[in-house]
């Protein structure tokens, strides 16, 4: 389980959340929605330790990772695995050793077993064509996937987070990640993988995510279903919607 | 980065650690021996050609500054010894290390800098790697080797140089110049010459990939970060050169 209770940080003189508290399940199936600089990554790195809050704890798996060391973290952040907005491919490798990375660092896998379980990876993610390509030669749908295929090696992940995993795409490859990231999370609670996106593609979001959270001011306004989002009485988040849906997703 | 104590403490803070672990990391596992070897090959194969240009020019100037000096003198017979001197000694370890620091560490805090921009490094924490270890370790590690190796190279080409102007413009004797080069090879000339390049190789990194991993706000940061480097490493190899060339003087027992 994850639960924020009370946190809050700022960078320099600004506050990104403040007094933020939410709890959620690693099989939950959950959207960040907010507008930029509302701090949805920033909640993302809180959950993987990568940031400290200022106060406020958080919890994983009933441990407290706002006072844990970096080793200490190590064991915590074994639970996910995060898909960055652009992929965060290292691009001084190629398809096939950014998906091996994970494999190379942490189990003893002979290279012809590395192989196979790369191209598993990429099949499963429908991109084995490019697994000697190198990052710069991919479109960004396409860094995206293996990113996906990336994050399925590190370890097994009982839930995923991504960062505005549809931002910059078109349509049609969009609607192919929110289909992958459907596929990833398939099966029935509690034995699925969960995964929590953020993002401000509200449509993106209703077709991947069961719960919608929304950020606004560092704080959450609004927790709940998809039903209850659109009836929402919430001015800002009506907005947000209504913006979005009527602008079309892809053009904001 | 704002320039408040705080703030500065933090960096020394963060840096003094960074500076420890990096070369601790040498002797534990994981060992990143292909990363130790694309660094050297970047830093070491990489900065040959710029170092033999410098090198050739600096001595060659030495020399013909020294030979018009001594010649007003009527001692230009001693122009090898000088300009031997103040390469092995000075000049050559401070001018390779002043391009190792304007051609290599300005990569690797630009290289880091857009790893951190771009969350590859949050990701290496996020698979549990060491960043330090995986990142850090390998740069200081093939820096501590090539530098020096950079300098013996620099220091032979930039006494051919002086050779040259010697003896094809100054018209001396080519074995004299080479046995008065000869004779300043002595183990406090050498020692003092070849122990620079090890700790300017650590400065240099450290500094580098301190400023690349601590780097904040898009390309405008990855500038500033560079540039810190760039500056702060200059300035710690002049500083540094000064305090090490008076221990030296002090612990080989050398007169002022």
């Amino acid at each position: 389980m994850i639960a924020f209770q009370d946190v809050t940080i700022s960078f320099g003189e600004k506050t990104v959340l403040r007094e933020l508290s939410f709890q959620a399940e690693f099989h939950e199936k959950i959207a960040i929605l907010g507008g930029s600089g509302e701090g949805k990554t920033t909640i993302l790195k809180l959950i993987l330790g990568l940031l400290r809050p200022d106060r406020g704890r958080i919890i994983i798996d009933n441990q407290d990772i706002t006072t844990m060391s970096e080793a200490e973290l190590r064991k915590i952040r074994m639970n996910f695995s995060i898909v960055f907005q652009e992929g965060a491919l290292f691009d001084s490798l190629n398809v096939y050793e950014n998906v091996a990375f994970c494999l190379r660092e942490h189990t003893s896998l002979k290279e012809n077993e590395i192989e196979q379980e790369v191209r598993r990876l990429l099949k499963r993610v429908d991109i084995e064509d490019a697994i000697y390509l190198m990052p710069e030669e991919l479109s960004g749908g396409m860094q995206r996937r293996v990113a996906i295929a990336r994050s399925l090696a590190a370890c097994e992940p009982k839930m995923i987070l991504y960062d505005e995993p549809t931002t910059g795409l078109d349509p049609l490859t969009a609607e192919n990640i929110c289909s992958l990231i459907n596929e990833l999370s398939e099966g029935s609670p509690p034995d699925r993988k969960g995964f929590i996106a953020v993002t401000h593609k509200v449509t993106d979001a209703a077709k991947v995510a069961e719960r919608f959270l929304f950020v606004k001011d560092g704080k959450i306004e609004f927790d709940g279903n998809l039903e209850e989002m659109i009836r929402t009485d919430n001015g800002t988040l009506k907005r947000f919607i209504n913006e979005l849906l009527i602008l079309g997703d892809s053009h904001v | 980065m704002k320039p408040d104590l705080k703030n500065i403490l933090n960096h020394l803070q963060s840096f003094y650690i960074l500076s420890i672990k990096a070369p601790l990391g040498m002797f534990s596992r994981p060992f990143y021996l292909r990363e130790t070897i694309e660094q050297m090959d970047y830093a070491g194969a990489g900065s040959f050609l710029i170092v033999i240009l410098v090198s050739l020019f600096i001595g060659m100037a030495l020399s013909l500054q020294t030979s018009v000096e001594l010649a007003a003198l009527g001692l230009k017979m001693y122009t090898g010894k000088i300009v031997g001197v103040s390469i092995i000694r000075e000049i050559g370890p401070v001018a390779i290390a002043l391009s190792y620091a304007g051609r290599v560490g300005s990569g690797m805090a630009s290289e880091l800098g857009s790893m951190v921009l771009g969350h590859q490094v949050d990701i290496l924490r996020v698979f549990g790697v060491d960043p330090v270890k995986k990142l850090v370790t390998p740069r200081v590690l093939s820096s501590i080797i090539m530098l020096p190796a950079l300098t013996l190279v620099g220091d032979a080409v930039s006494l051919l140089g002086g050779y040259y102007i010697a003896v094809f413009v100054s018209h001396q004797s080519g074995p004299l110049y080479w046995s008065q080069i000869k004779d300043i090879m002595d183990f406090n000339n050498i020692f003092s010459g070849l122990s620079k390049p090890f700790l300017f190789g650590y400065l240099i990194s450290c500094i580098s990939c301190y400023m690349g991993l601590s780097t904040t706000g898009g390309a405008r940061g990855l500038r500033k970060a560079t540039t810190t480097a760039v500056v702060l490493s200059t300035i710690l190899i002049i500083i540094t050169d000064f305090a090490l060339t008076r221990i030296l003087i002090f612990i080989l027992g050398m007169k002022v």
